[in-house]
């Protein structure tokens, strides 16, 4: 390449093309989103927003996020100390199976939650007519912790396998239980993991589709997550509505990955 | 183990040092340990007394670590016992025994700082916080480092990060102090700094210490007594002057620092070293009139004189070549070819240890010799020249000691 006085062409002209490269096939379809849903006036959009349905399936979504993240995240904790502390025959088996829902398809995921507890499923014909797990708030839980299982596993696992035991060992010569060195010292260490491992889980639960529209049953203002209520909606040619709630969600993870980003020093703190 | 001539040298008198001043602070008694069908420990026995540092010295795959394990509770022993202050705790987990452990790598909690690490042992001990932080400022004066109480471990440097390590474990009062390695990680100029500052702190908190290390001046320097450990036995327990000047065994005579080793037959009163004779009256209880025994001598031990008279009176040994003059600093260092013919005492096993300066001792009979600066400008040797040699000092050991035996 030729340089002219120190001055690089290279440099400004592939930023150029890889913006150029990006506008239409992240920038743009994320601004029509605002565009649109703002282009009849503010107050068409506010009205979308707080309509009692699209108010529902926002909440619904947070909550089922919420719970599938707590799950996972002290599973992931758990299966991470287990599988990096203790070597024992069939290991491997057990990484590579909590890893395996990523590469599942998420209708393929719900599918088979739904062949397992379903009304005439393995073990849902166990459970009584009056309490169904399919097509309810549980439902989407379920599905939102299979589908997003690995990720909180897959930040923690890391950290445990190079945090040096004889920190551990430190801690339990000095006079500390089991309970106390995991409080006070292996839990501060994994802290960044735990933050990320949990807004990966949370971000992706919230978004979940595939898996959610065979399980909930999508029924408006009882199993319509905001997702689902997004493509409802879209279905019935309510593009505010549709709109309205796609923003949220966009401006949704923005927020997320802002902090996973931003939040980097402060998460890995030493 | 025998002193050939109990006057060559003035010896410093001593107490018996194999006989601790009873009671013990911490002893393990006939410890040893498999892992799977290795043998890694065998028949380990030792105690330490009150106020104590004794070192574990041995190259690496000697055992060391692990019976530093086996006293934390890290590791069980095979069999054997491990008592701290008369209560047996072989059976109790690490956190009931009450040692400090100060690991290779400090292991500092990196997400506490100086002050939080220091006050751990009594934090979840659940003492008074006013109790705690009278404790840690009491230490961190002790350690000076009262003006890094508030940084991280990443923020310290080694040695300031070993203080921490060794005030952390110092807080809650442990029955005996552990030290792995505690140098391995830093410079040679630190190590040697350090290593006095933690002597003169040990003597003044008078916690009975275990240290181990692979590093001989280390172990002479650091500890009241030494343990040589040669691949999972103790070959010699001694101070640090007996363990240098009366070496049990050959192991421990070349591991420690650079030696000399002949073949010798013992005499009357002599013993024959080839066609030479080096006059010395031996215990008649060890040994006998012919036994094959090793005369093992330190290179200061050898003294040189041009022409054919020895100096000052020293038992003469033989006449020798100079083959090799090397200056290394403080003192010049000589490689010089022994005329004494053949040794009489072959024996068939050839040890060998990795000491880089012990010479070959078969068949070239070559010695290494050295001599202090002004001796070596005022007399000056060349290469080529014949020499007499005199021997100031020398330890006669039986060829082949059993394992273990001192």
């Amino acid at each position: 390449m030729r340089h002219v006085r120190g001055f690089d062409v290279a440099r400004p002209l592939s930023i150029a093309m890889l913006v150029f490269m990006m506008m239409p096939l992240v920038f743009l379809p994320l601004a029509s989103i605002f565009i649109f849903g703002t282009s009849n006036g503010l107050d068409k959009f506010w009205a979308a927003l707080t309509a009692p349905e699209a108010i529902f399936a926002l909440k619904l979504s947070m909550a089922t996020s919420f719970w599938a993240t707590v799950f996972n995240v002290i599973f992931g904790l758990f299966a991470a100390y287990v599988l990096s502390r203790y070597n024992f025959w069939g290991r491997n088996a057990l990484i590579v199976t909590i890893s395996l829902p990523t590469a599942i398809p998420t209708a393929v995921a719900g599918f088979a939650l739904l062949l397992l507890w379903g009304p005439y499923g393995t073990l849902g014909r166990l459970l009584t007519p009056g309490f169904q797990i399919m097509f309810t708030a549980f439902a989407i839980i379920l599905a939102n912790i299979f589908v997003t299982f690995p990720l909180a596993f897959g930040v923690i696992k890391p950290v445990f396998d190079t945090m040096s035991h004889s920190l551990e060992e430190a801690s339990a010569t000095i006079g500390a239980t089991r309970w106390q060195t995991f409080w006070y010292v292996t839990l501060p260490s994994l802290r960044g993991a735990i933050v990320s491992g949990a807004l990966l889980t949370f971000a992706r639960a919230v978004g979940e589709f595939g898996s959610t529209i065979l399980v909930s049953g999508n029924l408006a203002g009882r199993t319509q997550t905001a997702p689902l209520y997004i493509f409802a909606k879209f279905n019935e040619g309510q593009i505010e509505a549709a709109n309205a709630i796609a923003i949220v969600l966009a401006l949704f993870s923005f927020l997320i990955f802002s902090v996973l980003f931003f939040a980097r020093d402060w998460l890995d703190v030493d | 183990m025998v002193k050939a001539k109990e006057t060559l040298i003035p010896r410093h008198e001593e107490p018996a040092s194999s006989a601790p001043p009873s009671p013990a602070a911490a002893s393990v008694i006939g410890l040893s340990k498999r892992f799977g069908k290795t043998s890694v420990l065998e028949n380990i026995s030792f105690d330490v007394a009150e106020g104590e540092v004794l070192v574990l010295l041995g190259a690496s795959g000697s055992g060391k670590t692990t019976i530093l394990r086996i006293i934390a509770g890290l590791e069980m022993p095979y069999t054997g016992k491990v008592i701290l202050h008369g209560k047996e705790v072989t059976e109790l987990p690490a956190r009931e025994r009450g040692v400090g452990v100060i690991f290779q790598s400090y292991a500092l909690f990196p997400k506490m700082t100086v002050e939080k690490n220091i006050g751990y042992g009594l934090r979840i001990r659940k003492r008074k916080r006013k109790e705690i932080r009278e404790t840690v400022n009491e230490l961190l004066s002790l350690v000076q480092l009262e003006e890094h109480r508030k940084k991280f471990p990443s923020q310290l440097s080694g040695g300031q990060q070993q203080r921490v390590a060794i005030a952390r474990t110092l807080a809650y009062k442990p029955e005996v102090l552990l030290f792995d390695e505690p140098f391995g990680a830093l410079d040679t100029q630190t190590r040697v700094h350090l290593r006095r500052e933690i002597r003169a702190l040990l003597k003044k908190v008078n916690v009975p210490s275990i240290f181990i290390t692979h590093d001989q001046e280390e172990a002479l320097e650091l500890g009241d007594r030494v343990a040589v450990l040669n691949v999972g036995h103790i070959e010699q327990i001694g101070t640090p002057f007996e363990i240098y000047n009366r070496p049990a065994t050959e192991y421990v005579a070349t591991f420690l620092g650079a030696a000399n080793v002949l073949d010798a037959v013992v005499r009357e009163d002599s013993l024959e070293v080839g066609s030479a004779h080096i006059p010395a009256t031996l215990d008649k209880t060890r040994f006998q009139s012919g036994d094959c025994v090793k005369v093992v001598f330190r290179p200061e031990d050898v003294s040189l004189n041009p022409g054919d008279i020895p100096r000052s009176g020293y038992p003469r040994l033989a006449n020798a070549l100079i083959e090799e003059i090397a200056f290394v600093g403080a003192y010049e260092r000589l490689r010089l070819r022994l005329e004494i013919g053949a040794e009489e005492c072959k024996t068939d096993e050839t040890p060998f240890y990795l000491t880089t300066e012990t010479p070959d001792r078969q068949p070239t009979k070559s010695i290494i010799a050295t001599r202090p600066k002004p001796e070596a400008s005022t007399t000056r040797l060349h290469v080529g020249e014949r020499v007499v040699v005199a021997l100031t000092s020398f330890t006669v050991l039986p060829p082949q000691v059993l394992k273990g035996a001192n």
